[in-house]
């Protein structure tokens, strides 16, 4: 007895729950990772926009300090040397004020602190250029004395260092901001780099999780076709063993079946020779007995001539009987045993004419019995031994016939058809049935089921199961009681040699 | 028949029963031939080859046969009793057994046994079959001992 264990269906399936498990994993971890990446890059994106913004903001504030310094640099050269060059200088510089405190405002309205230092800072710069446009219309005028005066007391100077204190509180309010942003947007690189390093580390995880999953179920499916592949090559040879077995128990079976019937009818010629002698014997005493009551009736007591007329008879033909009973029981068995070693020679038969062939032998039979026997074309060929089909069909053609409902005609068919590599042939019947209790019994040797108003041994099925089992089918039967039988053989299409052997 | 006096009849046959009711049948066909009858193939083969009074010293013999012996197969003394250069190769052997197995009755005739009768188990059958196996005893020539 070889066992072959494969674990494959649940090995297969508790990897198969590891892998979608990881891949899942593995999945949800990169969504994870690409959305937490999206958001980073968002926000970083929104702080490296408000860097620049401080950068701009800082950019505009230095701006608007050096047009402030140029201006007066070029505002001064002029009152001290009346170069006209000076005076060019000074229209383009202080010119360009307006328009930077406007760029800056612009640029800060997010900002209520900058804001309110622009406000502060806007009226000093009206103030300065008020101021300044009197000296320069002064300093154009030729009076470059009374402007130098003015100069050196009028307010522009005070209001120049309150402006440029201011600027600078702007640029350095704008260098914090820097900072505080610089920061966010550092941190935020490293929680992207840390967040797509984790999702990297987890990828890794999944995938040698995965690659591990696989390159177990790999082994164990390397594993399972190994043991299939063992399985396979050994199961020849066990089939071969096993038929090898089978057929040894058979002809035991055989040969044990001949040897117990002929060593039965050994004794069995005696018993039905002696008895046969005794009968013989048994004749001049009767004749004795009616001689002796015919001239000396004294001498007869009743018990003798009992035993003479009628015990005697009576035993001898118990004893005939039965033992002429009991041959016929030995010759089915010989019969049997005889059939299982006949050869069996396949070759290719009409079933349909053969079951024609059939009923023409028994019609007489048939008819005699009040029944109709109809064959249901197409039959499919069949290759097998032809003599033994014949006889199992004529069994069962002739049991169909011969078991029939009482006062119910007899109504036969016979039908055939392929499943695959077997062909199912029916006989189905009409007739009183056979009780699902009998099924099996139906096909042993001297077993019979119903009412036994027929004439038989109980051979009949038994041989006809026999010959099925040596043409490599098998038979069976579906009937209820009262209601017709099906008896179906199934055989293969083609019997081959090794099916004989087996 | 007084021809045939001298010839005897050796009886291989393991069951009394049987040889009972061969002797029978064969005295009411009225033979009156000296029957020999032997239980087992040893001594029968002992006498058949060995006796002084045995068929291979003394006188033609006609041998009947059963194939199933208690101490050997009747196809062993029927191979024994027609092997090249034994003295009984011409008497006649007659197999009478139970067997009809047709590969048995081929190999007996193979062997060279001379009439192979079923015994059949029907004794209307049996007793004529021994019978007219009597009357055919009556009228064959059996060959002298060599």
């Amino acid at each position: 007895m070889v066992r072959v264990r494969l674990n494959l269906p649940s090995s297969e399936g508790r990897v198969a729950r590891w892998l979608v498990a990881f891949m899942t994993l593995g999945f949800v971890a990169l969504a994870a990772a690409a959305i937490a990446i999206g958001w980073i890059t968002v926000r970083n994106r929104t702080y490296t926009a408000e860097i620049l913004h401080t950068q701009d903001v800082r950019q505009a504030v230095a701006t608007l300090h050096s047009q402030m310094e140029q201006s007066e640099t070029a505002r001064r050269g002029y009152i001290l040397t009346g170069m006209p060059l000076f005076s060019a200088a000074y229209a383009r510089s202080a010119g360009n004020l307006a328009p930077s405190i406007a760029t800056l405002r612009r640029l800060t309205a997010d900002n209520p602190a900058q804001i309110a230092r622009l406000d502060l800072i806007e009226p000093r710069f009206v103030r300065l250029r008020a101021l300044r446009a009197q000296s320069m219309a002064l300093a154009a005028s030729g009076r470059i004395a009374e402007a130098q005066r003015r100069f050196a007391v009028d307010a522009s100077v005070p209001l120049m260092r309150g402006i440029r204190y201011r600027l600078q509180a702007m640029a350095a309010d704008e260098v914090r901001l820097l900072a505080i942003r610089s920061a966010r947007q550092q941190q935020t690189s490293a929680l992207f780099l840390s967040v797509a390093g984790l999702a990297a580390a987890l990828l890794l995880v999944v995938a040698i999780l995965a690659i591990l999953v696989i390159r177990r179920y790999t082994a164990d499916l390397a594993t399972s076709r190994d043991s299939l592949r063992d399985l396979n090559e050994t199961l020849e040879e066990q089939v071969t063993e096993r038929t090898a077995d089978l057929s040894r128990a058979n002809e035991e079976i055989q040969r044990f079946a001949y040897i117990v019937s002929h060593d039965l009818r050994s004794p069995l010629v005696n018993v039905m020779g002696f008895t046969a002698e005794l009968s013989t014997a048994a004749g001049p005493l009767a004749e004795l007995v009616d001689r002796a009551e015919a001239e000396a009736p004294h001498i007869l007591t009743e018990d003798a001539r009992l035993a003479a007329r009628e015990d005697l008879p009576e035993a001898i033909g118990f004893i005939r009987t039965s033992t002429q009973k009991m041959d016929r029981l030995i010759n089915a068995i010989l019969k049997l045993s005889r059939e299982g070693r006949r050869t069996i020679a396949p070759e290719p038969v009409d079933l349909a004419q053969m079951v024609d062939t059939i009923i023409g032998s028994i019609q007489h039979v048939i008819d005699d019995r009040g029944a109709v026997v109809r064959v249901e074309r197409p039959i499919p060929a069949v290759v097998t031994d032809r003599l033994a089909l014949e006889q199992i069909l004529s069994n069962l053609i002739e049991n169909a016939t011969k078991y029939l409902k009482p006062g119910r005609p007899g109504e036969i068919v016979v039908t055939g058809h392929k499943e695959r590599n077997r062909v199912i042939l029916s006989v189905i019947d009409n007739g009183r049935g056979i009780d699902p209790r009998d099924h099996q019994r139906v096909f042993d040797l001297f077993r019979r089921s119903g009412a036994q108003d027929q004439p038989g041994e109980g051979i009949g099925l038994a041989h006809v199961r026999a010959l099925a089992y040596r043409l490599g089918g098998t038979i069976d039967v579906q009937s209820t009681l009262g209601d017709g039988a099906t008896f179906r053989l199934n055989l293969p299409t083609e019997l081959s040699i090794q099916d004989i052997k087996a | 028949m007084n021809q045939h006096q001298t010839v005897g009849i050796v009886m291989i046959e393991d069951d009394e029963g049987h040889a009972r009711l061969i002797e029978k049948n064969i005295r009411r066909a009225g033979i009156l031939n000296d029957i020999k009858h032997f239980t087992d193939g040893t001594t029968a083969l002992d006498f058949l080859f060995n006796a002084v009074d045995g068929p291979a010293k003394s006188g033609p013999a006609m041998i009947l046969l059963d194939l199933n012996l208690p101490d050997m197969s009747g196809t062993d003394i029927l191979a024994r009793i027609k092997a090249e250069g034994s003295p009984l190769k011409r008497t006649p052997v007659v197999v009478l057994t139970t067997t009809d197995d047709k590969v048995e009755i081929e190999r007996c005739y193979d062997l060279g046994c001379n009439v192979y009768i079923t015994k059949p188990v029907n004794y209307e059958s049996f007793a004529q079959a021994i019978r007219q196996l009597g009357l055919f005893l009556s009228v064959i020539q059996v060959p002298d001992a060599e």
